[in-house]
C-alpha cells in the first residue's frame, strides 16, 4: 500500500489539481458537518470529517501540500461561517496546525504508522491545540477541564476518520494513485 | 493497522485518563459560590440563588442563571451557542466556557490551583 507514496519533488500539474480538489473536499466536509450535525456540548470536539481531506493530502501529496490544504480549508470554512479572524477561527486554526504537525511527523516515520494512526493522533492533537488556544483566548485554564472528555471522544472520531481514509484509498485505482503521487 | 497505530490509540486513551486528575485540581475550591470571569473582570455569585446575572462579554452580554444550586448559561451573543448547549453545572470545579465572548463560569474559586499549574 505504501509503495506508491508521494515523491518530494512531484510538483506536477496533477498534484496541484489534486491539492485543489482536496481543499474543496475539506471545505465542503467542514461546512456540511457544521450545518447538519449539531456540535457536541463539549467544546473543541467534533467529528472532524474535514480531516479526511488533510490525511488524504498527507498520504498522496506529502506534508507541505497537506499543510496548505489544511490551512486553506480552515480559511474557506471560516469565511463561509463568518468566524474567520474571530476566536472560533483562531481555535480552528490552532487545532488544524497542531494536528498537521503531529501527523506530518508520523508520516515521516515511514511504515511505522498507517493512516489510521495518523488520524487518531491528529484528532487528539487537534483537541489539545484547541483547548490550549481557548485557554489563551479566555485568559483562564478552565477550558482544560474538558481535556479528559474531549480526548476520549477524539479517539472515536480519529478512528472513524482514519478508517474512512483507508476505505477511500483502497477504492482508488492503482493507476490513478500512481499518477497523483507522481 | 500497524503496531505503531495500536500504540498511538493506547497513548491517546492513556492521555485522556491521565488528564482526569487535572479536573480534581480545580475541584479543591468552595462549592457554595459561582465565579464568573469575563473580559471586564470577575465576580462571585452565591450558588444558592435564584439569581440572573448579565455578564458583558467580548461580543455582547452573556446571561448566567443560578437556580436550585445549579448554574447554566441561558443566553449568549456568541455564534455557536456551545455555552448554552453545555446545560447545567453544579459540582465544585465544573465550568462552562464561552470562548467567543471570553467568559468563564465556574463553580467554586478553586481554579487558582489549576491556573498556577498552567502558568
Amino acid at each position: 500500500m505504501r509503495s506508491t507514496r508521494w515523491s518530494a519533488d512531484g510538483e506536477t500539474t496533477r498534484s496541484l489539481a489534486t491539492a485543489g480538489l482536496l481543499v474543496a473536499l475539506g471545505a465542503v466536509l467542514g461546512l456540511v458537518e457544521s450545518s447538519i450535525l449539531p456540535p457536541l456540548p463539549v467544546p473543541g470536539v467534533r467529528l472532524g470529517l474535514a480531516n479526511i481531506a488533510v490525511v488524504l493530502a498527507l498520504f498522496l501529496l506529502g506534508p507541505r501540500k497537506a499543510l496548505v490544504v489544511s490551512i486553506l480549508r480552515v480559511v474557506l470554512v471560516g469565511m463561509a461561517a463568518g468566524s474567520l479572524g474571530g476566536p472560533a477561527g483562531l481555535l480552528a486554526l490552532a487545532g488544524a496546525v497542531c494536528a498537521w504537525a503531529v501527523m506530518a511527523g508520523m508520516a515521516s516515520r515511514g511504515d511505522a504508522f498507517s493512516v489510521v494512526g495518523w488520524s487518531v493522533a491528529g484528532a487528539a492533537a487537534h483537541v489539545i491545540g484547541q483547548l490550549v488556544a481557548a485557554c489563551l483566548v479566555v485568559g483562564s485554564a478552565a477550558p482544560l477541564l474538558f481535556a479528559p472528555v474531549s480526548l476520549a471522544l477524539s479517539l472515536g472520531c480519529g478512528l472513524s476518520v482514519g478508517y474512512s481514509v483507508r476505505l477511500l484509498l483502497s477504492r482508488l485505482p492503482l493507476k490513478v494513485r500512481a499518477e497523483v503521487t507522481g | 493497522m500497524t503496531q505503531g497505530d495500536r500504540l498511538m490509540i493506547v497513548a491517546v486513551a492513556l492521555l485522556a485518563v491521565l488528564a482526569w486528575p487535572v479536573t480534581y485540581l480545580a475541584a479543591s475550591g468552595r462549592s457554595d459560590v459561582v465565579v464568573v470571569t469575563g473580559p471586564h473582570g470577575r465576580s462571585e455569585i452565591p450558588l444558592e440563588g435564584p439569581s440572573t446575572v448579565d455578564v458583558e462579554g467580548a461580543g455582547g452580554p452573556v446571561t448566567v442563571v443560578i437556580q436550585d444550586g445549579e448554574v447554566r448559561v441561558a443566553a449568549s451573543t456568541c455564534p455557536d451557542k456551545l455555552c448554552v448547549r453545555q446545560g447545567v453545572i453544579s459540582g465544585p470545579g465544573e465550568a462552562i466556557v464561552c470562548v467567543p465572548n471570553g467568559v468563564t463560569v465556574r463553580v467554586g474559586g478553586g481554579g487558582d490551583a489549576l491556573d498556577s499549574v498552567v502558568r
